[in-house]
């Protein structure tokens, strides 16, 4: 299993040059069973990550670009008569994939934002009064461009608390960039890149993640960390109890990416800025920037031991 | 710094409260002095008036200590000394505008306090001061701040705090060794007490009769004698002027004559109250090894200091013995002297009765006889009697009390060449049923009379018993007539109301309280103190107080730390250890600094000891975070293998290469 | 003699206790001693036991011990209720010299109350507060400040008396905080003296910085943009905030050098210093320069940190 992961990891990392990190936290975020949010300018590799990691996990990929005029039935599908049976017949909507890359989501109404998100949460859809299930495994990557870009419709708080971990993956490093302009076009790459789990395999990653050991040191640290974010002045709220759930559990995705059977605190910090940033906002802070700083704070000051 | 409200004001209500018991022994005019000086402060506070100048200061201060200087009669005793402090308690009080102003104020009132049980350490009194300690108390909380200005929060804690206190208080006060006093102090409290005098003139105990006041308690060990074999002696009178009796010169300091315990003697403790004389009240012939007790002449038991506070003491009576076989000349020449006149008639009546008994013991029984057949009355009202008072009272009046009886009997005994004296003590005593021992009172004092005889010694008469025997068998209530009311000068002793089972049984209740108080708490004093510890500890009598009082400390501080609330675990400890260790070398870690990254940092700074440092933090990780048994031993070990790979370097490195 | 002991224990202090922004007060930290009134109320035990033993007095006994006692317990819990405190300190932000610096303290507990902590530099105590149960104390304390450049807060120390005052627990902390101090602004003539001659021509070209004549365009809004600029209808229609950018061509900007200044090092910084904040005032671009160090022309927030850091941490030319 573990050298699965690593295979994985270096497949992902051939197409993605120079962002080990964020695939990895990527990769940790899928195999935790969580939704993936990527705020990114564009061009920054977002869809190419989406599809590395649909690719090398072995799962079929929809791709839904949200645009302000995108409307609930074009994500989830719709009935159409058909003439030649007399019946309406049901045309899945992109949703139905196993990973969905949600394009730009902050372009669209929050009426299909929502439909989106409702899905997400539920496993399943409801459409024109009958329950369809999603394909499982499922997963969403949304991606979305920094807020403060015109014509976007921000993702409220409510909805941001669903997305397991936000990423930003940023420029490319000067070496990574040089060798992206050198070599040949990476989306090129892709279709040649082989598939390395199966579904059952990546039932049973999944499996193993939620076996990994966290022990009480560990969870007392995870609560310090929390009361942190409810006590000190400087946030405008703290993590919610769905915001430790996910806490625990990238950690847990992380650790096992790491080849440990148990989350030690580094596995809790290194996920933390990607599970928490999205989720605090500074109380100073109107602008709704985000709380990275916050982030760096709790790392530094809430004592570990 | 401002003196906090709580605190003043509870200082105040201590102060208040700390006088109350002294009122009764001080002069009248330092209540008035409080007023003034509590209305004032008051005022003060209010911003209503100014606080007095040095001089008014000055003026207060001398003209109190001139108050007390006059108000004392120019002697200096307890009572001197107590208005002084309390004067000085009440003075500082205008004076009182720092913090260090109150605590000044404050601790003058313990010691206020410590007067008051000088002068009153009785059960409610005692029981009374936990209230002027816990204002104290609160107003020392009071003065920290905090807790905003409210009165009760500093009062709960006060409580909390003493209650605390309470079981060490109590360890050192059974255990702390009790020693004899440095120096002798005189405890003069110049009150008159009610009691036995060394003067007895016939109507005196018929004065003391009256008074239902407590003059002692007995414990006996084993069954208690009957009744009427409860004489307790004080002393003897030997001396007659015609009208009174005295003590002798000789019974009152000389030693007496060594004596050879005989046969089975009775076994008890007393609990004797305050008489500002020397003497002890004991049955005949008594023992005791209380300190500084000796036995004189007349076999009374003797104190080199007066009694002035509560006295606990045991003894041991030996009944059989034979007093005085051998009476010295002197002795003799004063058990048989006489006025050299006056009552003629008895000194005629004597000599006639002499003549008819040649026996003393047939002469005795005679004058028994004479008292129980004739018309004598036992009466605490007998009539006035003129110059030959023994005459009179013999052969007209024919109504008096013990004294009476008993000198009458003496004088015509002497008069009849018999050696003859009075004694003077107490007779009887209530028991009481709860606690088994024996309430003495005022009322039941007692004069009977000692004769000599050749060869038997000192044998005792009572004549009272021929003329009033319930006297003896059931007491002074039972023994008067239906004209003389029962303590008649106390309407409001309970004593009084003995009819009244349901109050009765609440006065003795009461009073079994206040004799287990005397005697275990007041009466704790160095003897029963090593009689106590020897008993229950026998020879680790000594190591009680350290062991004890160690485990006490500990305990209270487990009570009030409470440290496994935070508790360390050990392998968490292991760990702090190894952060220091490495502090030595320069690096710290930062409190949001992973073990591992902490541990991954260290490596690369000390490349010689990388090796130790990681197999150190991973066994660390493991059993901290992997669920591995905690195993500290094995990571003290891994420890001390970074500590060793560290002491080649050369000297701690403060600061991190740049 | 008496320096160099209080010297050493200091040191034996701060090895024990390390420098942190946020300690737990602890047995390693917190020290106990009997205060004066402590030591006052002994020698009255003292003098009562003298009297219980000389009267044998039994309840002058039971007084003596249930005070000593009571001096034990107070002990637990004078130390109690100083233990278990949190305290943390924030940066503070940076003053000019001659102003009181304000450090942050935060006072926090653990789970139970603490009364009374006396909070001040040295044995100056400049607060006493109660720190209650899940209730942060934020104490302001102040310190004056002399001397331009980072001025490291002393240590702190809290103590307490509580409850009955018999003792003083005290701790020493160092945040290791330290605080910029800029210079103290001078008022003076500056001697005019343009950026260099070609920058200035450059200069003259371009239209920088906020003049207020012609319209530029918009920009996204930043911390520090005149409040007065705000594209306010855009905002108010759902839009992001912009600001309205106007240009004044300028031929020259104004440059302040320290070489062009005369004399000493302090009161030229300081003049420089008043300078700065003039100029950052009137929105005025301005370029600034200290020997071995050279800001180009520019206005705005961050422009004034960087000049006012500079001049604070300035150590050449002696």
């Amino acid at each position: 299993m573990r050298a699965l992961l690593d295979a994985s990891l270096e497949s992902i990392n051939e197409v993605l040059l120079g962002k080990k990190y964020q695939v990895r936290l990527a990769l940790a975020c899928l195999i935790a069973g969580g939704h993936l949010l990527i705020e990114d300018l564009p061009g920054m590799g977002k869809t190419t990550l989406s599809q590395t990691l649909a690719r090398v996990l072995g799962l079929s990929f929809q791709r839904i670009q949200f645009t302000s005029d995108l409307l609930p039935s074009d994500i989830l599908g719709t009935s159409v008569f058909d003439k030649d049976s007399g019946h309406f017949e049901f045309h899945q909507g992109p949703i139905f994939a196993e990973l969905v890359l949600a394009d730009e989501i902050n372009r669209a109404t929050p009426k299909s934002q929502s439909a989106l998100l409702e899905a997400m949460e539920e496993g399943q859809v409801t459409i024109e009064g009958a329950t369809r299930p999603l394909p499982s495994p499922f997963f969403v990557i949304a991606t979305q461009n920094p807020s403060h870009h015109s014509g976007t419709f921000a993702l409220p708080e409510s909805q941001l608390d669903r997305f397991l971990m936000r990423l930003s993956l940023g420029y490319p490093a000067h070496a990574a960039e040089k060798a992206l302009l050198m070599g040949e076009a990476r989306r090129e790459l892709l279709p040649r890149l082989p598939a390395v789990f199966d579904h059952a395999q990546l039932q049973a990653v999944q499996a193993e993640v939620r076996a990994v050991r966290v022990t009480d040191a560990l969870v007392d640290y995870v609560l310090r960390l929390v009361e942190a974010t409810r006590n000190q002045p400087q946030f405008a709220w703290g993590l919610s109890p769905r915001g430790s759930l996910a806490l625990v559990a990238a950690a847990r995705a992380w650790a096992l990416l790491a080849g440990r059977t148990y989350v030690i605190p580094e596995d809790v910090q290194a996920v933390l800025p990607a599970v928490a940033s999205h989720r605090l906002r500074e109380r100073a802070d109107t602008a709704g920037q985000g709380g990275a700083a916050l982030v760096q704070w709790l790392l530094h000051e809430v004592p570990v031991l | 710094m401002n003196v906090p409200r709580a605190g003043l004001t509870w200082l105040l209500i201590g102060q208040a409260l700390l006088l109350v018991p002294l009122w009764w022994q001080l002069p009248p005019w330092l209540l008035l002095f409080w007023l003034v000086c509590s209305a004032w402060r008051i005022q003060v506070y209010r911003m209503r008036a100014r606080v007095p100048g040095r001089g008014l200061r000055t003026a207060m201060v001398v003209l109190a200590a001139v108050a007390v200087f006059f108000s004392s009669g120019r002697s200096f005793g307890l009572e001197t000394a107590a208005a002084l402090v309390v004067a000085a308690f009440l003075l500082k009080l205008l004076e009182l505008n720092t913090r260090r102003d109150a605590w000044v104020l404050l601790l003058l009132g313990l010691f206020c306090q410590v007067v008051a049980y000088l002068f009153d350490a009785s059960l409610p009194w005692a029981l009374y001061s936990v209230l002027p300690l816990a204002a104290l108390l609160a107003a020392m909380v009071g003065l920290q701040g905090g807790q905003g200005e409210r009165l009760g929060p500093p009062l709960r804690r006060a409580a909390g705090l003493l209650l605390q206190a309470v079981p060490l208080a109590l360890l050192l006060f059974v255990c702390f060794p009790r020693i004899a006093p440095l120096w002798s102090l005189p405890l003069n409290s110049g009150q008159a007490r009610t009691g036995l005098a060394d003067v007895v003139a016939p109507g005196d105990i018929a004065t003391l009769a009256q008074s239902p006041e407590l003059a002692f308690r007995v414990s006996f060990d084993g069954p208690p004698p009957a009744r009427r074999q409860l004489y307790w002696r004080a002393f003897t009178l030997e001396r007659f002027d015609g009208r009174r009796w005295q003590q002798g010169g000789l019974s009152r300091f000389q030693a007496v004559q060594p004596w050879q315990p005989v046969g089975e003697p009775w076994r008890y403790r007393v609990i004797q109250e305050p008489t500002d004389k020397p003497w002890l009240f004991a049955l005949d012939v008594a023992r005791s090894t209380a300190p500084d007790v000796q036995q004189t002449q007349d076999y009374r038991l003797q104190r080199r200091r007066p009694v002035d506070q509560p006295l606990y003491y045991s003894v041991e009576s030996w009944p059989q013995v034979v007093r005085d076989p051998q009476l010295a000349p002197a002795l003799r020449q004063q058990n048989l002297q006489l006025p050299a006149t006056g009552d003629p008639r008895m000194r005629a009546w004597a000599s006639d009765m002499a003549r008819r008994y040649p026996e003393s013991e047939a002469l005795v029984a005679a004058m028994l006889q004479r008292y129980h057949e004739q018309d004598y009355h036992y009466s605490l009202r007998p009539a006035t009697l003129g110059s030959d008072s023994i005459d009179g009272f013999f052969f007209d009046t024919r109504r008096g009390f013990c004294a009476h009886f008993a000198g009458a009997m003496t004088f015509a005994l002497r008069a009849a060449g018999i050696p003859a004296r009075m004694v003077v003590g107490y007779q009887g005593g209530e028991l009481n049923p709860a606690g088994n021992y024996f309430t003495v009172r005022q009322y039941d004092a007692h004069a009977w009379v000692e004769y000599w005889r050749q060869g038997q010694g000192w044998r005792s008469v009572d004549p009272t018993f021929a003329v009033a025997p319930q006297r003896i068998d059931q007491g002074l209530a039972e023994a008067l007539g239906a004209d003389e009311p029962f303590l008649q000068g106390s309407p409001f002793s309970m004593l009084r109301y003995r009819d009244l089972a349901w109050l009765n049984t609440l006065r003795l209740g009461w009073e079994n309280l206040n004799y287990g108080w005397e005697r275990w708490v007041l009466g704790y004093q160095q003897a029963q103190q090593s009689e106590l510890l020897l008993r229950w500890f026998k020879g680790w009598a000594i190591w009680v107080l350290p062991t004890a009082g160690t485990l006490t400390v500990l305990l209270l501080g487990l009570a009030v730390l409470r440290p496994w609330r935070r508790q360390v675990d050990r392998v968490l400890r292991q760990f702090l250890r190894f952060e220091r260790l490495l502090g030595w070398h320069g690096l710290t870690r930062a409190p949001g600094e992973g073990p591992h990254a902490f541990a991954e940092r260290a490596a690369q700074q000390l490349p010689g000891s990388a090796q130790a440092i990681h197999t150190f933090a991973q066994a660390y990780t493991r059993q901290r975070y992997a669920g591995e048994a905690a195993a500290p031993a094995t990571l003290a070990v891994q420890l001390n293998d970074v500590r060793r790979s560290l002491a080649g370097r050369t000297g701690p490195q403060r600061k991190p290469l740049p | 003699m008496r320096a160099a002991l209080v010297a050493r224990l200091q040191r034996w202090q701060d090895r024990r206790a390390p420098a942190a922004a946020e300690v737990q007060l602890d047995h390693s930290r917190v020290y106990i001693v009997p205060s004066r009134a402590g030591i006052a109320y002994a020698a009255t035990l003292l003098l009562i036991l003298l009297a219980a033993i000389n009267y044998q007095n039994s309840m002058a006994y039971g007084l003596v011990f249930t005070l000593g006692s009571l001096f034990i317990v107070a002990i637990l819990h004078t130390y109690r209720n100083l233990s278990g405190l949190r305290v943390g300190s924030d940066a503070p932000q940076a003053v000019f010299a001659g102003e009181q610096a304000r450090f942050i303290v935060h006072l926090q507990s653990q789970g139970k109350a603490h009364y009374a902590i006396a909070v001040g530099w040295g044995v100056h105590t400049a607060h006493t507060t109660d720190v209650l149960p899940a209730q942060a104390q934020r104490l302001e304390l102040a310190l004056p400040t002399s001397a331009r450049g980072w001025l490291a807060a002393p240590r702190l120390r809290l103590s307490t008396g509580f409850p009955l005052g018999l003792l003083r627990a005290w701790s020493w902390l160092r945040s290791g905080q330290r605080v910029l101090v800029y210079p103290c602004p001078l008022a003076g003539e500056l001697p005019t003296q343009h950026a260099s001659a070609s920058t200035a021509e450059l200069a003259g070209l371009q239209a920088l910085g906020q003049g207020t004549e012609d319209f530029l365009g918009l920009k996204p809004y930043q911390p520090g943009d005149a409040w007065h600029r705000l594209n306010w209808k855009a905002w108010s229609r759902g839009g992001p905030l912009l600001v309205k950018q106007f240009g004044e061509a300028r031929g020259q900007d104004l440059a302040l050098d320290y070489l062009a200044l005369e004399g000493g090092r302090e009161q030229r910084l300081s003049l420089l210093c008043h300078w700065v904040l003039r100029l950052a005032e009137q929105q005025r671009p301005f370029a600034f320069s200290l020997p071995g160090l050279h800001l180009p022309a520019d206005c705005g927030v961050a422009h004034r940190e960087a000049c006012l850091r500079a001049l604070a941490l300035f150590e050449g030319h002696r």
